[in-house]
């Protein structure tokens, strides 16, 4: 490991992605691919994980790391649909497998926050934050929960404006109107949801769900079949607006 | 119809504030109390206000007292037989908004809307029963009305069609963005809103993360502008509460409305938020 080149490995389908890469190469890292890491693993000082929907994906992908990785390489994984410890769980190291949360667009996101598995030791969990801040963030580091705390509570802001619209209690754009103008949100939540992606809206509702087994965590229909007809969002074109006309779906 | 005269019943802060959105835009408004104190509190306020105009240029002297002249205390329900539009803003009461309505069926014009500001009571049944159901509908301002721009113009059951057009370019004509609301628990903002402040509670019961760590991520992770703590010790929290629970009651107890225990304790031993001093936060400091 050598200070000089900073590698960093980074996997993963989120759109989180590209996101981070463009952050991680202005703030000076050279970002590497699997395909790259393999090569030369001794070069990785850290790896980061960001799948979000496909959790057999997520599985094989931090195995993949934990395999290739010496024991003492953090691993930091995005916990917004499944916890860290579980994801800690699957590797020979959890120790070294440290979460962390927060939604596409970055340049938005002062705060990324951190969640430690059960099992994440204190050198892990400082160098996540080490990190994250020299990407220019600060960090909160809160307790592991499946969507962390801003995931979380947007996603249920999203699902319950995604049942107001389905009931045809108003339409979309007077939904957003309504939370822009009647309390201040910085978005309105459809348009919000286009933004961030269904799919990653979806499976952070589907993960609380899963995990807590609760009734309240039940996601909106209507969300559901949106990710399932492939409509996510700004990045497929169509989500709960349509971007050729921007337009409101009749749910 | 041409809106000349608007009757606006209670004159709390709610009332007084719609009083003035219309005196602003020119209408003669008839301020009805049965408390005189009330009445008296309302005027104190409108004149606050409009001073504070006054002084940041955005309006003149002469402006104020015309602004004023607009506005008519009254006490009687009778007086307001001439009114064209009658926006009720008392206490949410639903027999207390149920008497009113039925007794403006008995005094105003049959062409007249009745408005009511509710944020919580369902429209339909504040209706239910009256002679003219088609002709009330729920018109809901954001507090301050002065100053928040979004009214939530709210379709009862009954509502007709024309009265809900016509309610909806009213507030338009008040300067206000108005969306339209099939009557539902909570309407669209103390709807969708719920989970802001219900999730953060949970997650806080959970010990997932703590109050001021809950706001600080809400504001730098999220963008809003108050976090869900500090927000409702702004609001009240049993106000908040109130809200919670009536929108639960009323979706026949839905898991996602379920109120928190920990806000239910907060309203039990009193700490309301700011206006008691200490609520999330403590403001004796």
């Amino acid at each position: 490991m050598t200070t000089t080149n900073k590698a960093v490995l980074l996997v993963g389908t989120s759109p989180l992605y590209a996101e981070l890469n463009q952050l991680m190469v202005e703030r000076g890292y050279q970002v590497l691919t699997l395909a790259e890491a393999m090569a030369e693993p001794e070069l990785v000082e850290l790896a980061v994980e960001v799948n979000s929907v496909d959790m057999q994906a997520k599985k094989r992908q931090v195995r993949e790391l934990d395999d290739l990785l010496p024991p003492n390489v953090p691993i930091i994984t995005t916990s917004l649909a499944i916890t860290a410890t579980e994801v800690a769980s699957w590797t020979q190291h959890p120790e070294r497998v440290c979460g962390f949360g927060t939604l596409v667009p970055l340049v938005e996101r002062e705060l990324i926050e951190i969640a430690p598995a059960l099992q994440t030791e204190l050198n892990t969990i400082q160098a996540t934050e080490g990190f994250f801040q020299s990407l220019g963030k600060e960090t909160e580091t809160v307790n592991d929960e499946v969507g962390l705390v801003f995931p979380r509570i947007l996603t249920l802001i999203i699902n319950e404006a995604a049942f107001t619209l389905m009931e045809k209690t108003a339409t979309a754009t007077d939904i957003d109107i309504a939370m822009k103008k009647g309390t201040n949100y910085p978005y309105g939540p459809l348009e919000w949801a286009d933004r961030v992606g269904l799919d990653e809206i979806f499976a952070i509702s589907r993960g609380l769900q899963r995990d807590l087994a609760e009734e309240r965590y039940r996601t909106a229909p209507l969300l559901r079949k949106l990710v399932l007809a492939g409509r996510v969002g700004v990045r497929s074109g169509q989500g709960f607006y349509t971007y050729e006309e921007k337009v409101g779906v009749e749910a | 119809m041409s809106i000349k005269t608007v009757g606006v019943i209670g004159a709390g802060t709610m009332g007084a504030g719609i009083a003035l959105v219309c005196a602003r835009k020119g209408h003669q408004v008839m301020l009805l109390d049965a408390n005189q104190a009330v009445l008296d509190k309302a005027l104190v306020y409108l004149e606050s206000i409009l001073t504070k105009d006054v002084e940041k240029n955005k309006i003149s002297e002469q402006e104020m007292t015309e602004t004023l002249e607009l506005v008519h205390l009254v006490s009687e329900m009778e007086q307001l037989a001439d009114c064209d539009i009658v926006i009720e803003a008392v206490p949410e009461r639903l027999d207390l908004k149920k008497s009113i309505f039925s007794q403006l069926s008995g005094i105003c014009r049959e062409d007249a809307l009745l408005l009511t500001n509710t944020s919580s009571i369902s429209i339909t049944e504040i209706a239910g029963g009256l002679s003219h159901p088609e002709r009330i509908l729920g018109f809901h301002f954001f507090n301050p009305a002065p100053v928040m721009p979004l009214v939530e113009v709210i379709r009862g059951k009954k509502s007709s069609e024309e009265n809900v057009e016509m309610a909806y370019r009213f507030a338009q004509e008040l300067g206000k963005v108005p969306v339209l609301v099939t009557d539902t628990p909570g309407f669209i903002v103390n709807r969708i809103a719920r989970p802001y402040y219900n999730e953060a509670l949970r997650i806080l019961g959970d010990h997932v993360a703590g109050v001021e760590q809950i706001d600080r991520i809400m504001k730098l992770a999220g963008g809003f502008k108050m976090g869900p703590f500090e927000l409702q010790d702004m609001i009240g929290i049993d106000i908040n509460f109130a809200t919670t629970k009536s929108v639960y009651t009323d979706f026949f107890h839905e898991g996602r409305f379920k109120p928190s225990r920990i806000q239910q304790q907060m309203v039990q031993s009193g700490s309301l938020g700011r206006k008691t001093g200490e609520g999330f936060y403590d403001y004796n400091k």
